[in-house]
């Protein structure tokens, strides 16, 4: 019996004290890894989708929250203004879509006047050399310039419907943030 | 000095990969170049002394018999903080390193130092045990890295070292290519130890 209850509190203490470390690391190093992830993964697709500014749109990055998940944590917009003299002209924002293989992440750059200036894919599981294709120039060549109001058109790429429509969905959902959201992102 | 014992045996005595054959994952999975073979060496030398220094100061309050799950989360707690930090400090290290970081857990070289010799040795002498085999590790991957590097892309460190006319043996940097470095360098050690053994009897 008293080895029992040994064991137990022995191995519950090595827990928690395992957890407790690792939260005061996790938390002192969380800001650091946003940095990093958004420098390496996001920054190529802002620098991409916005040209003309004179400013940093990723040190120049905001956050406005939009909305709540299911299970109630508030969910988090990065916007990446793109800047002229101090007045912002366009605005980069990540939207997600539902592609073959799971969300397609998807940089849309969206003009103050409600253009599409271009989009870059940043994470997408969709099969190598089918859906992948989305990636493709010829594919996202496409959304330049077009209206971000009306419906949008673009033609998919054949034998990658659902990747097609992941991208699409993406760039609407970028649309819409900008579209409810407006104040906060101008 | 048995402290400098503990801490020069993992350079050639009990050099992990080679000598012990532990820990071949890492080994012939990550040394593409001499740079992640540093890279994976640190990040488990800083779990092995971590660990092996925990197991040892907690080797009396340990019971027998759930040792081996309290191992694990002491070294599990490492692995994530070393995660953790790659992915803060070195991403890009990290981003190639993948799933092997998360899977030094499971390196049996750690969990067999702390079995074989933190929980039955002070900590002082853990922390060297855990450090000299780490290093020693660390320099056998990088070693492997290197000649792989050097044959597979004519590369050392990323510096050009080749002739210009050099054709480089993709074939290295595949993962057969890793066995038969192993193999070699294996073959090596081998040889060096029967020539000293034949010179000293």
């Amino acid at each position: 019996m008293r080895d029992i209850v040994r064991m137990i509190l022995v191995l519950t203490l090595i827990g928690a004290a395992s957890g407790l470390t690792l939260s005061f690391v996790h938390r002192g190093t969380k800001e650091r890894i946003e940095y990093q992830t958004i420098k390496f993964v996001k920054e190529p697709a802002v620098k991409k989708v916005l040209t003309g500014y004179d400013n940093d749109p990723i040190l120049d990055r905001k956050k406005i929250g939009v909305g709540t998940d299911e299970r109630g944590n508030p969910i988090e917009l990065i916007i990446f203004p793109a800047k002229r003299q101090g007045q912002t002209f366009a605005v980069a924002i990540e939207g997600k879509g539902k592609g073959f293989g799971g969300l397609i992440g998807v940089m849309v750059g969206i003009s103050k006047d409600g253009q599409l200036l271009d989009i870059g894919i940043t994470s997408h599981s969709e099969t190598p050399g089918v859906g992948s294709r989305v990636e493709e120039a010829s594919f996202t060549d496409q959304f330049r310039g077009l209206s971000a109001k009306g419906a949008l058109k673009a033609d998919g790429i054949s034998g990658a419907t659902y990747s097609s429509k992941g991208v699409m969905s993406a760039v609407s959902q970028a649309i819409g943030y900008v579209a409810n959201f407006r104040e906060e992102i101008f | 000095m048995p402290i400098r014992d503990e801490f020069t045996k993992g350079f050639w005595e009990i050099l992990p990969p080679f000598r012990l054959v532990l820990g071949l994952c890492p080994t012939l999975a990550v040394t593409t170049t001499g740079i992640n073979g540093i890279g994976m060496g640190l990040a488990t030398t800083f779990v092995l002394v971590f660990s092996n220094f925990f197991v040892s100061l907690l080797r009396r309050l340990i019971p027998r018999q759930v040792r081996i799950a309290s191992f694990i989360v002491i070294i599990a707690s490492f692995v994530v903080i070393v995660e953790l930090v790659m992915k803060a400090y070195f991403y890009q290290l990290s981003e190639f390193l993948g799933i092997f970081i998360p899977l030094i857990v499971v390196n049996c070289i750690i969990l067999g130092r702390a079995e074989a010799f933190a929980s039955r040795n002070n900590p002082i002498l853990s922390l060297a045990d855990g450090l000299g085999i780490g290093l020693g590790f660390t320099i056998s991957l990088f070693v492997l890295g290197s000649i792989r590097e050097l044959l597979g892309s004519g590369t050392l460190l990323g510096f050009h070292v080749m002739w210009s006319s050099f054709e480089p043996f993709t074939f290295m940097l595949k993962p057969p290519g890793a066995f038969v470095a192993l193999g070699i360098l294996l073959g090596l050690m081998n040889l060096i130890s029967q020539y000293q053994a034949r010179k000293g009897g």
